[in-house]
């Protein structure tokens, strides 16, 4: 009976050679460094999914979204808890990722073949920056408000384009509900779609170069 | 790189995967061990640190000190110090354009800067040293980031030890690194590279120690954040104590003023009532506290018309003890007392009892710019030592001490028989457990922490059950 089932959706669905490609394949002797790659997409992963639920009860706009988060602190059940891990995964994601590159970088396996996966990785890493600073705008306090004034001054110090990118950044000369509004846009759909987009592509190219040895004497 | 050189590691690759693991159960297994932990971790940090608050953000508290995530004060540092450089430090885009263009740049371009096919760690000391160099600088800049490059007394000494620090002695390490590595064409020394980076790292460590021994990190200013709505609450009476009372009154129902210059005598509406608070949202009232009603005699409190005013929290909490105090649409939550009670022969300390007290009924007058007969009342040394009547108002063991008079309603008067002191407060009376909290403080000789006050406890003597 049970293999009947197997066999139809087998049949349909191919599963077996997905196992096959993905999963049985064959791997240079790893370690534990090898695991920061994985952890990243974990990360990624809890912070999307604790990040929708916070979705459920944020509001962005400068009246509310301070008095939102209270709430979720205060009036949510778990509230505290989602928005915990989420505060804190943000914080170890960054430095996860960090290493990781730092790891790939030691052992040199950003060379040939894997150029692009090193080239893809580092818009993952600045893709994961960005996201840490828009998403600290998101609580409208005081720490928030003045570290982005002062991080968005800093990007409107570049020669030139300086003052563009500012009210780029801003949607207007300072800090408004606009701001807000445009970090949010950013930190829920752009920037994750960004980065969800490059993972799988990252992802891909690993699966098909396999992961790099750690290299000995000769090499 | 040619396609012989491709093909051979190729090949090398080939032969690693023989004798290597499988993905499925091998490496997934080692991953699902890490991530179950930071999973761990996460939950851990949540329940146990939580979430730092910070007040509600107040655009126009411009003197409040911005501090960015932990991960960008590294870049933060290194503007600070690199300001610091004579001449270049004005050019302010070299250091917040140019540099981090430059290195994001080059850790882009890395596979295409370093094309040689070598791998092995010793073959690879230039690009690892400067790395090593580089990621240990920024641990460094995060941690001194606290540290003001003007200590209190005015010296840059702390500004320059962290320029050297953070600037200098690395900077002079790549250069060094760069040499021996280009000295030798080929193959780069290992051990004297080693040397250099390691000799930097403990100069670097050293300097880091002179910084925090010459200028400790500056404490974080403590920014009180009411988290729950009992907290809310109670901070917004203490706050309404303070700024509103003397116009408005304890309890919002003045309707003419009394005592207060300028305004003597002027007729105002209640604010406890429905007229008020079923009229005005939230929103609005805290409009009518931030700009006031200057036309009428109230002064604005907001941070942009007021340096010394509220901030946007301190008005949302005055809001919020308004509405849950006066409006019957709200049911007050069970509030904590304003002092742990006593029990017998127990007695109140400063820190516990007191400071509460004379933050809810006497600060709003006992402060610097009020008529008080320059009693101020705002910490424990002013209490004891400031006022007209300084050496009689507060007299260990004495019941007539001039503050315990006054609080019971016992005025004091001069020679002449002229008023001195009116009773306190002036209008109203204390609740009878507040004045006993004063009485036993002053007679038992002002304790002011807790121990102090516990050292002074004398248990009652039991009652003596009379024998049939
Ligand atoms: C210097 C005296 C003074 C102080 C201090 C003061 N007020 Fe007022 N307040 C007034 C006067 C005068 C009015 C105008 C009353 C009127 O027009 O009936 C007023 C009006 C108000 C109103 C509007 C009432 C209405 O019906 O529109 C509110 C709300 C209010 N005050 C709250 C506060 C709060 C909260 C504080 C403390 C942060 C405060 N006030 C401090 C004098 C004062
Ligand atoms: C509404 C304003 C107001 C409040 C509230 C108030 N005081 Fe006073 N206090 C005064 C004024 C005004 C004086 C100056 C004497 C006078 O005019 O009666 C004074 C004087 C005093 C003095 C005499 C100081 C001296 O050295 O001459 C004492 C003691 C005192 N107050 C205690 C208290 C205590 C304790 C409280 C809190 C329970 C309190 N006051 C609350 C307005 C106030
Ligand atoms: C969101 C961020 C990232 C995710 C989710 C991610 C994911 C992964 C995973 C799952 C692997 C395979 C396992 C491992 O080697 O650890 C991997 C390998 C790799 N990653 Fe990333 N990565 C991220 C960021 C980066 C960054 C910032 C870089 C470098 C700039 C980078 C460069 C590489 C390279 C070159 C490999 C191949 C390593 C090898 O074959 O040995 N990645 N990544």
């Amino acid at each position: 009976m049970w293999k009947k089932v197997y066999d139809w959706i087998e049949e349909r669905l191919g599963l077996k050679a997905l196992y096959d490609n993905l999963l049985d394949r064959p791997e240079p002797k790893g370690n534990w460094w090898n695991t920061l790659g994985s952890a990243s997409l974990f990360l990624f992963v809890i912070q999307g999914l604790t990040g929708i639920f916070l979705t459920v009860y944020y509001t962005p706009s400068p009246d509310h979204a301070y008095d939102s988060i209270q709430y979720i602190m205060n009036g949510v059940a778990f509230g505290w808890l989602i928005r915990g891990i989420h505060h804190w995964g943000a914080s170890l994601m960054i430095i996860i990722v960090f290493v990781h590159m730092l790891r790939v970088f030691v052992t040199a396996s950003f060379k040939y073949p894997r150029e692009l996966t090193w080239l893809i990785g580092i818009g993952l890493l600045l893709l994961t920056l960005g996201m840490g600073f828009t998403g600290y705008l998101l609580p409208w306090h005081q720490m928030a408000y003045w570290a982005t004034t002062v991080g968005t001054q800093i990007a409107g110090s570049v020669p030139f384009l300086g003052d563009f990118i500012l009210k780029a950044l801003r949607g207007g000369p300072d800090l408004s509900a606009l701001t807000l509004q445009r970090f949010f846009a950013a930190h829920i759909w752009l920037l994750p779609a960004a980065l969800a987009g490059l993972i799988g592509v990252h992802l891909y190219l690993i699966i098909k170069h396999g992961e790099s040895h750690y290299p000995s004497r000769d090499e | 790189m040619n396609d012989e050189t491709k093909k051979q590691i190729n090949q090398r690759y080939d032969r690693e995967l023989q004798r290597g693991e499988r993905f499925w159960p091998d490496s997934i297994f080692k991953d699902v061990i890490v991530s179950l932990a930071i999973f761990i971790v996460l939950v851990l940090l949540a329940t146990f640190i939580g979430v730092e608050n910070s007040p509600k953000a107040d655009p126009s508290d411009t003197a409040y000190i911005p501090r960015p995530e932990w991960y960008f004060l590294f870049l933060f540092k290194f503007l600070a110090l690199y300001g610091q450089i004579p001449l270049l430090g004005k050019v302010e885009w070299l250091a917040t354009v140019l540099v981090p263009t430059i290195g994001i740049g080059l850790l882009t371009l890395l596979p295409f800067i370093d094309k040689s096919p070598w791998r092995y760690y010793t073959r690879r000391m230039l690009p690892l040293t400067v790395m090593g160099i580089i990621v240990f600088d920024m641990v460094l800049l995060t941690l001194v980031s606290d540290i003001p490059t003007v200590s209190e007394s005015g010296s840059k000494l702390p500004g320059i030890l962290q320029t050297v620090m953070g600037l200098a002695i690395p900077g002079l390490a790549l250069i060094v690194l760069y040499y021996l590595a280009y000295r030798r064409g080929e193959d780069s020394p290992v051990a004297p590279m080693l040397w250099t980076s390691g000799l930097a790292a403990v100069l670097m460590v050293g300097f880091a120690a002179a910084t925090f021994i010459v200028a400790p990190p500056v404490a974080k200013t403590e920014e009180t954040v009411a988290n729950t709505l009992i907290e809310q609450i109670s901070a917004g009476q203490d706050l309404y104590s303070v700024h509103c009372v003397e116009c408005h009154g304890d309890d919002g129902k003045v309707t003419v003023i009394e005592g207060v210059e300028g305004l003597e005598g002027k007729e105002i509406s209640p604010i406890n009532g429905r007229d008020m608070l079923y009229t005005l949202n939230d929103a609005a009232i805290a409009e009518v506290i931030n700009y006031g009603r200057p036309d009428a005699g109230m002064n604005p409190f907001g941070k942009a018309y007021n340096p010394e005013g509220l901030t946007k929290s301190e008005i949302d909490y005055i809001v919020t003890f308004m509405r849950y105090n006066w409006d019957d649409r709200f049911e007050k939550p069970v509030m904590k007392p304003l002092f742990p009670s006593l029990a017998d022969g127990e007695v109140p300390s400063y820190d516990v009892h007191i400071a509460p007290i004379v933050k809810r009924y006497c600060i709003s007058c006992h402060r610097a710019g009020k008529d008080n007969n320059n009693f101020l009342m705002t910490s424990y040394q002013e209490i004891l030592t400031t006022g007209d009547q300084a050496d009689k108002n507060l007299v260990k063991g004495d019941m007539n001490s001039y503050l315990l008079q006054v609080i019971q309603g016992q005025a004091i008067l001069d020679e002449k028989g002229e008023e001195l002191i009116g009773v306190m407060p002036p209008k109203g009376h204390l609740p009878t457990d507040v004045i006993d909290v004063w009485i036993r403080w002053i007679m038992n000789g002002m304790p002011q922490t807790a121990e102090e006050a516990a050292a002074l406890y004398v248990p009652p003597t039991p009652v003596p059950t009379p024998t049939p």
